[in-house]
């Protein structure tokens, strides 16, 4: 039938256009920030990568310097294993950002320090930790 | 009521799953009535033991029985009563739970009021219903059992609590409205594999589940927009949709589900894409399912991932099953799915409801392949390459403007083919509409896509009161009467009709609001009392900073007065900055919060937020939004909710 053989045409079409465009945005994004690679800190210090780059490692415990003047205005050091990076970043700190959070950056890497402009914590610690601190402190303080 | 009952109730369920999968099974085999009676009171059994240790679960989260580790991780005796009831499904063996507990809702349902009905259907319909609860029930009993005792050696005298961005009214009611969403599209599901088995694939099954995907739908759209709801309240960084892989698993089965809800009209009025709405179902459950995964799993980071598990692998197996043997059973009942029927022309509903599917299945993997972009970019190029917003709403918003205009070309167009002259006669004012407003917009100096959006909103609220109009027309003139009657029986004669379009201008009001975040700014700043910064044209000055102790928190407090460009008060925000646990000797387990405040109208809404404090020099750090549209988008949803329910309301005769 001829309709049946136009319909067929149509979809096929436009099934072909839209892949073509998911395909087209996928390699040529207009907004910078669309895509990020996601590499280990070693791998960035090692290749020295200056793309858009996503990392992810743990705040390390007392790194988090917070500029005296400008409280939105901080640097930390991001371990990943062994590998440790400093990460500066000036925008407002999600709440869960704190020593030993387990983090995820991006921005991007220059001369041995990585200028974050995304920052995002992953679940608290505190909510899958070991119940045996979290008991020893409310029994610590139930008797005081 | 002893924790160990709700254990027992459980392993209870899953025997009687078992049971009843394997009485039906004979049943089908000799047809002997007493089986099939036998069958479905074990299934309504399954769903007792489920409401029993639910029930159980409660309880012991009500009394916090800190015995059970579920209890002891996620509520403390600080925790309110309602968040203690809510903990049920914080946490991954209890949401597990409250999954099967819906699921036994629906199933228990779905057997009482089949009982006199679609003898043919039910037994398939029963069987696939337990083996989902099986399913859960495996997972619930032997790999994330909510029973399970605490692992302590000590007496624990107090729980870990909610996380407080859970201490939220709106989270309370947003999992579970999601869940009976997702858990709702099982009966669907159930109900179409049954048509398969029984090589009755005619537009049965459709009608008798026409009413239940339209509630497991309305669930799953409220969900997604009470999450939208939440976010923008609760997580501070302004907006409402991210394009978070977990937000993406509950659109896309909303995508599909939502294609079926048009495309199951047509094989009801004409019988025709029989196999194309069994695929549509199927995959919708699948992504279901896989929602679940997603959410569960801690495979993708997201702010979803408050817990993270090893269920992946059996999740995941469980839709490449459901999707294996369902297009299994599609392919070798091909021939009876095949319609003998043709679409007829290209202006017709059907070619538009073709469309329209077309369009939503081709964004739901557009969605699909964003969500999984870092996965494939790793396997096949080797690095793992995230996408972000802007990715997605590049890719979406063209598939998205051509969903909006269908939307309006669709219910225009008639049945079969529609005439050159009846295409001219309903289109002529609502295009006009649409390019006048498009003139004016432009006029205003908006560009691209915000004035092809606005004015595709014009162009289909234009063909809904078209819609409207002609039908009131019609009664006032043939029964006389007044307009306000005309409507009312209008609609309520036809109430899916009408409801559905109803549903379409919540749509429409939400695409108005979606369009508004091309117009979104933002600042951060910080402010000494008394002193002022600008933000879009308002005024934000620093009154003071105070501070406060509550039952569970510390808060900072900043009074900020807004005042527009012409220096006329606004209104005054209050953000504040929290700090949960803050009894707590170790500093690093106390809690920051970050406690928004937004001043919200038709317009705009002003978003502060809190960031951060200099006590000793009195300096609040702010982080002000003025969002455009917002609203639109929320009062969308509420129409939607009404439409869909109208269309839902059932009828008296």
């Amino acid at each position: 039938m001829n309709s049946n053989k136009k319909f067929t045409i149509m979809i096929t079409g436009v099934i072909t256009v839209v892949i073509f465009w998911i395909g087209w945005v996928s390699s040529n994004p207009k907004d910078e920030k669309a895509m990020a690679t996601f590499v280990s800190v070693e791998k960035l210090l090692n290749d020295k990568i200056n793309k858009r780059t996503k990392l992810g490692g743990l705040v390390k415990d007392g790194s988090i310097i917070i500029s005296k003047t400008n409280y939105l205005d901080c640097s930390f050091v991001l371990k990943e294993g062994n590998t440790e990076l400093t990460v500066k970043y000036d925008r407002t700190r999600p709440d869960l950002f704190k020593d030993g959070a387990e983090v995820i950056v991006t921005g991007q890497y220059l001369d041995g320090t990585f200028y974050a402009d995304e920052l995002q914590t992953k679940c608290a610690s505190r909510y899958e930790g070991d119940l045996r601190d979290e008991s020893n402190y409310k029994l610590t303080e139930i008797k005081t | 009521m002893n924790p160990v009952a709700g254990g027992v109730a459980l392993n209870l369920a899953f025997g009687f799953s078992i049971l009843s999968i394997i009485t039906l099974l004979i049943f089908i085999r000799n047809g002997d009535m007493r089986l099939f009676l036998t069958g479905q009171r074990l299934s309504l059994g399954i769903s007792f033991f489920v409401f029993l240790s639910t029930f159980i679960l409660w309880y012991q989260l009500i009394i916090s029985n800190f015995d059970i580790d579920y209890v002891a991780r996620y509520t403390s005796l600080e925790t309110p009563f309602i968040y203690k009831i809510s903990a049920l499904w914080a946490g991954q063996s209890g949401s597990l739970l409250f999954w099967l507990f819906i699921l036994s809702i629906f199933a228990t349902i779905t057997v009482l009021q089949n009982q006199s009905k679609h003898h043919g259907l039910m037994p398939w319909v029963i069987i696939s219903l337990a083996i989902i609860q099986l399913f859960f029930l495996v997972l619930t009993n032997f790999v994330t059992n909510p029973f399970m005792p605490t692992d302590a050696d000590f007496v624990v005298k107090n729980g870990n609590g909610l996380n407080p961005l859970l201490q939220n009214i709106t989270m309370a009611i947003h999992p579970p409205t999601l869940y009976l969403g997702y858990v709702g599209f099982s009966v669907p599901f159930a109900f179409a594999i049954s048509a398969l088995m029984n090589r009755d694939t005619s537009p049965l099954w459709i009608q008798s589940i026409r009413r239940w995907t339209l509630v497991a739908w309305l669930f799953l759209s409220s969900g997604i927009i009470l999450g939208g709801w939440w976010a923008y309240q609760e997580l501070g960084w302004g907006g409402y949709w991210a394009w978070d892989p977990v937000e993406n698993a509950s659109f896309m089965p909303w995508l599909t589900a939502t294609a079926f809800l048009h495309s199951i009209i047509i094989q009801e009025k004409k019988d025709m894409l029989r196999l194309w709405n069994m695929a549509l179902i199927i995959l919708t459950f699948a992504l279901c399912i896989f929602g679940t995964f997603l959410t569960r799993s801690g495979v993708m980071s997201s702010v979803h991932s408050f817990t993270a598990s090893s269920l992946g692998p059996i999740f995941l197996t469980f839709v490449f099953l459901i999707l294996i043997v369902s297009f299994t059973l599609m392919f070798l009942r091909r021939s009876d799915l095949r319609s003998e029927k043709r679409i007829e022309s290209f202006t017709s509903r059907e070619s538009g409801f073709l469309f329209n599917n077309l369009v939503f299945v081709v964004m739901c993997f557009a969605v699909f392949w964003g969500t999984l972009f870092p996965v494939i970019s790793e396997a096949v190029r080797g690095t793992k390459i995230t996408v972000g917003p802007p990715f997605f709403n590049q890719i979406n918003v063209p598939i998205g403007l051509i969903l909006l205009a269908l939307t309006g070309v669709g219910p225009l167009l008639a049945w079969r083919n529609t005439s050159k002259q009846s295409l001219i006669k309903n289109f002529t004012v609502p295009i006009l509409s649409g390019l006048v407003a498009a003139v004016i917009f432009m006029a205003i100096g908006f560009k691209g896509s915000v004035v092809i959006s606005f004015s595709l909103s014009v162009f289909v609220l234009a063909t809904i009161s078209t819609e409207f109009m002609r039908g009131i027309k019609a009664r006032t003139k043939t029964f006389n009467e007044s307009i306000v009657k005309a409507l009312i029986t209008m609609i309520s004669k036809n109430r899916s009709r009408y409801g559905g379009y109803i549903v379409h201008v919540g749509i429409v009001f939400m695409f108005v609001g979606f369009t508004g975040h091309a117009f979104d700014k933002e600042k951060e700043f910080s402010l000494k009392i008394g002193q002022t910064d600008h933000v879009a044209g308002y005024e934000f000055t620093l009154l003071k900073l105070s501070e406060t102790e509550r039952s569970n928190h510390y808060a900072w407090i900043s009074d900020i007065r807004v005042t527009d460009n012409k220096g006329e008060f606004v209104t005054n925000l209050y953000p504040e900055k929290r700090i949960y646990f803050h009894k707590n000797p170790d500093v690093n387990r106390r809690q920051p919060h970050s406690e928004l405040d937004i001043y919200s109208t038709l317009n705009q809404d002003i978003y502060s937020i809190f960031s951060a404090i200099d006590n000793d020099n009195g300096i609040a750090f702010l982080k002000i939004m003025v969002n455009p549209l917002v609203r639109w988008v929320w009062i969308g949803g509420y129409i939607l909710v009404i439409g869909t329910m109208i269309a839902l309301w059932p009828r008296k005769d």
